[in-house]
């Protein structure tokens, strides 16, 4: 089975000589949640930026379902979608607006917009809300509409930065099973990123253990429980930094 | 004691590096502005004692009178004007005043003396002497039109005239009496290549007054379009919306021109709305202020902007709301939050400002070096426009067109620029922070 994402040693440097992310590689399968789980700082949104086309990388490839980002941009956009962390919407329209709005954007005819107007309608669970004005909104109901545009065209990919940060305990809750829900049931891959390790290993199939910019491990939450003899993900994120100190430059580490 | 706290929390708040920088940047350009105006006052008050005259009488009287006018200490050049055609007159010796005493003057003098009355609203009168004064607009500024011309010369030949009649004959005090003013200033008014009987004082007054309106209006459609825009770019880039489109299957060309082209028409919905609007307000102020002035003159002489006039002045309104677009989407591009996209404005800010007070009170093309300084600025031609175009100086309108142009092409360039790479992700720039990122770094290298 092809992989719908494929990192391959994807490398960013905003300034010359520091890397915010290094040699960074990953695959996600059909129907797969896949995690970037590490601190503020790591280098998550970075990396999702670049799969994304937003940030050009400075060495490295990813494809998306065939496309490269480096030589095919618009089929990678084509392929995905995208919510970025704290994201927000337009406050002057309302939720139904915002998505007919973006409907019309991401669907290639009227017809399909539609269906993905539909689809979001059901999935955000905001009811007669959808009528007023976002800048009406809360946190918890922004993130619901912008969760549901970003699955509304059942991409191959989507991409969710920190989906859930920010939010209490009832809507994150209920953000991750929207999440596991559309991947069962339409078999979409999600990238995730989350610096909050706990919550993320109750929704993601396999998670990256990321930190300054280096992927340091790959794996199952389970299966990296086990391998390192601890009780959660944050005690394997302290463990995994602390063997692969080494690897990370001494300038890094200063 | 815990309110001594509170207000200095809020002073600091309030003195940024901005708002320092803002008052130091306005109290510079006052005190340059005074500095300019001094300089351009100074000259017009140095050429107040010179008189530019033609004498055109062959009599004694004219002569005494100039004698008089040396002795009291006017600088009098005189020149030879031989036909009506003023305008060419005053090109061809390039002289932008001039007083002519008419071939009639002594025979008129002599009728003074002899005490001859004419009939005036009932009343017997001795008729006044007549002198011409021919004068040309050269601006529509405060200081522009501030020539002390007609005042001066009027008022200088009146006193030499009266010196010439009380020297020559012993009136009787009735006879004085009678002489309300001895001198009738038959005034010509040279604007662009026309000519008209008409005061130039009423007529920069009325031409001051309806200039007044279109910097007003272009400075705020400036400062207006460039807050609309660069909020609309800010507000995109910190809610993170301008990611989720840019990263949807949208072409990054069509998300840019999209905003581009509506912020044009919105632009030049503005400026067609203000200039019809404009328009119908001086149709309508006209009759009010010209009140002295008649209006057949004020047409005759091409001060009242015809259709063309409009459309050109709206072309130039029109190309400097696409530079503040262009610099405004910029501007708006580098802003991290809401408050360093206020900060971002006041580079717009005082390049409207600058020229806008400047327009007001001098006239450009006598700044000599500072003028390039002020042309470098794109909107500078735009405060300028109905000033060229009443005056006739198409080449200044033209050569501010063309610049005009290149400023949007060049300014557009690095907006598409900007949006095309990932640089609009990536640079921020924040005047009121910088000071705390050099803390940081400091820290750091400590
Ligand atoms: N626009 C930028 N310019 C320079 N450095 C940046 C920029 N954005 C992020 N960084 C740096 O790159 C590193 C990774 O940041 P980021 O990818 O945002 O981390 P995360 O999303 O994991 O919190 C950080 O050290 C951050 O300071
Ligand atoms: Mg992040």
């Amino acid at each position: 089975m092809a992989n719908v994402l494929e990192v391959r040693e994807l490398s960013k440097q905003y300034k010359k000589g520091v890397y915010a992310s290094e040699k960074v590689s990953f695959s996600i399968g059909e129907g797969e949640i896949f995690a970037l789980i590490g601190p503020n700082g790591a280098g998550k949104t970075t990396t999702i930026r670049m799969i994304a086309t937003l940030l050009k990388a400075t060495e490295g490839d990813a494809v998306v379902a065939g496309h490269s980002i480096i030589t095919d941009p618009a089929g990678v956009r084509e392929s995905i979608t995208y919510l970025p962390d704290e994201a927000g919407a337009y406050k002057t329209m309302t939720g139904k607006q915002y998505l007919e709005f973006m409907a019309g954007i991401f669907a290639p005819d009227k017809e399909q917009a539609k269906i993905y107007i539909q689809r979001a309608t059901d999935i955000c669970g905001l009811g007669d809300r959808l009528g007023d004005k976002i800048g009406s909104y809360s946190r918890g109901m922004i993130r619901k509409l912008l969760l549901s545009r970003a699955v509304m065209s059942h991409p191959k990919l989507a991409i969710l930065d920190e989906p859930t940060s920010g939010l209490d305990i009832i809507n994150a809750l209920e953000i991750r099973r929207m999440i596991k829900d559309l991947a069962r049931e339409y078999k979409m891959s999600f990238l995730l990123s989350s610096h909050n390790m706990l919550e993320i290993e109750f929704v993601s199939d396999r998670v990256g253990i990321i930190a300054k910019g280096h992927l340091l491990e790959v794996g199952r939450p389970d299966e990296l429980k086990e391998k390192h003899g601890v009780k959660n993900l944050e005690e394997v994120f302290e463990r995994v930094v602390k063997d692969n100190e080494i690897c990370i430059s001494p300038e890094e580490r200063a | 004691m815990k309110f001594v706290y509170l207000l200095k929390k809020e002073l600091k708040e309030l003195l940024t590096l901005t708002t320092i920088l803002t008052l130091v940047v306005s109290v510079v350009a006052l005190i340059a502005l005074g500095g300019v105006m001094g300089n351009v006052m100074e000259e017009t008050t140095e050429n107040a004692d010179k008189i530019t005259l033609c004498n055109k009488d062959s009599g004694s009287y004219s002569k005494a009178v100039i004698e008089a006018l040396v002795t009291a200490g006017y600088e009098v050049n005189e020149i030879e004007i031989s036909s009506d055609d003023y305008v060419e007159e005053l090109n061809s010796k390039d002289i932008s005043d001039v007083v002519i005493i008419p071939e009639t003057f002594s025979s008129q003098i002599e009728d003074v003396l002899a005490g001859k009355t004419v009939e005036k609203d009932g009343e017997k009168v001795i008729a006044p002497v007549d002198v011409e004064y021919v004068t040309r607009m050269n601006s529509l500024s405060i200081t522009g039109n501030a020539d002390v011309g007609s005042t001066v010369a009027l008022s200088a030949i009146e006193g030499a005239v009266k010196s010439v009649v009380y020297a020559s004959k012993n009136m009787s005090v009735e006879e004085i009496k009678l002489i309300e003013s001895p001198v009738n200033l038959v005034e010509t008014t040279v604007v662009n290549n026309k000519q008209a009987k008409e005061s130039s004082t009423l007529l920069s007054a009325y031409v001051m007054m309806t200039s007044m309106f279109v910097p007003i209006v272009v400075y705020i459609l400036i400062i207006y379009s460039s807050q609309m825009i660069m909020n609309a770019v800010a507000t995109e880039k910190i809610d993170k919306t301008l990611e989720t489109l840019l990263s949807a299957p949208v072409s990054r060309l069509s998300v840019l021109s999209a905003k581009m082209i509506a912020a044009t028409i919105v632009s030049a919905v503005y400026a067609v709305g203000f200039m019809v609007g404009y328009s119908y307000m001086m149709d309508g102020m006209t009759g009010s202020i010209a009140g002295a002035v008649d209006s057949s003159v004020i047409s005759e002489l091409g001060l009242k902007m015809s259709v063309g006039g409009y459309i050109l002045l709206g072309a130039q309104m029109f190309l400097s709301l696409l530079i503040t677009l262009a610099i405004s989407l910029i501007l708006g591009a580098l802003a991290k939050d809401a408050k360093s996209s206020q900060s971002l404005l006041m580079p717009i800010m005082f390049m409207a400002m600058v020229p806008y007070m400047l327009s007001m009170f001098v006239d450009f093309k006598t700044l000599g070096a500072l003028k390039w300084v002020m042309y470098a600025i794109p909107y500078t031609h735009t405060f300028m426009a109905q000033s060229n175009i009443i005056l006739g100086d198409m080449t200044t309108y033209f050569g501010g067109l063309v610049y005009q142009i290149v400023m949007l092409a060049i300014f557009m360039t690095l907006a598409v620029r900007l949006f095309m790479s990932d640089k609009i992700f990536t640079i921020s720039l924040d005047f009121g922070q910088k000071k705390n990122k050099y803390a940081a770094k400091k820290n750091k290298k400590a």
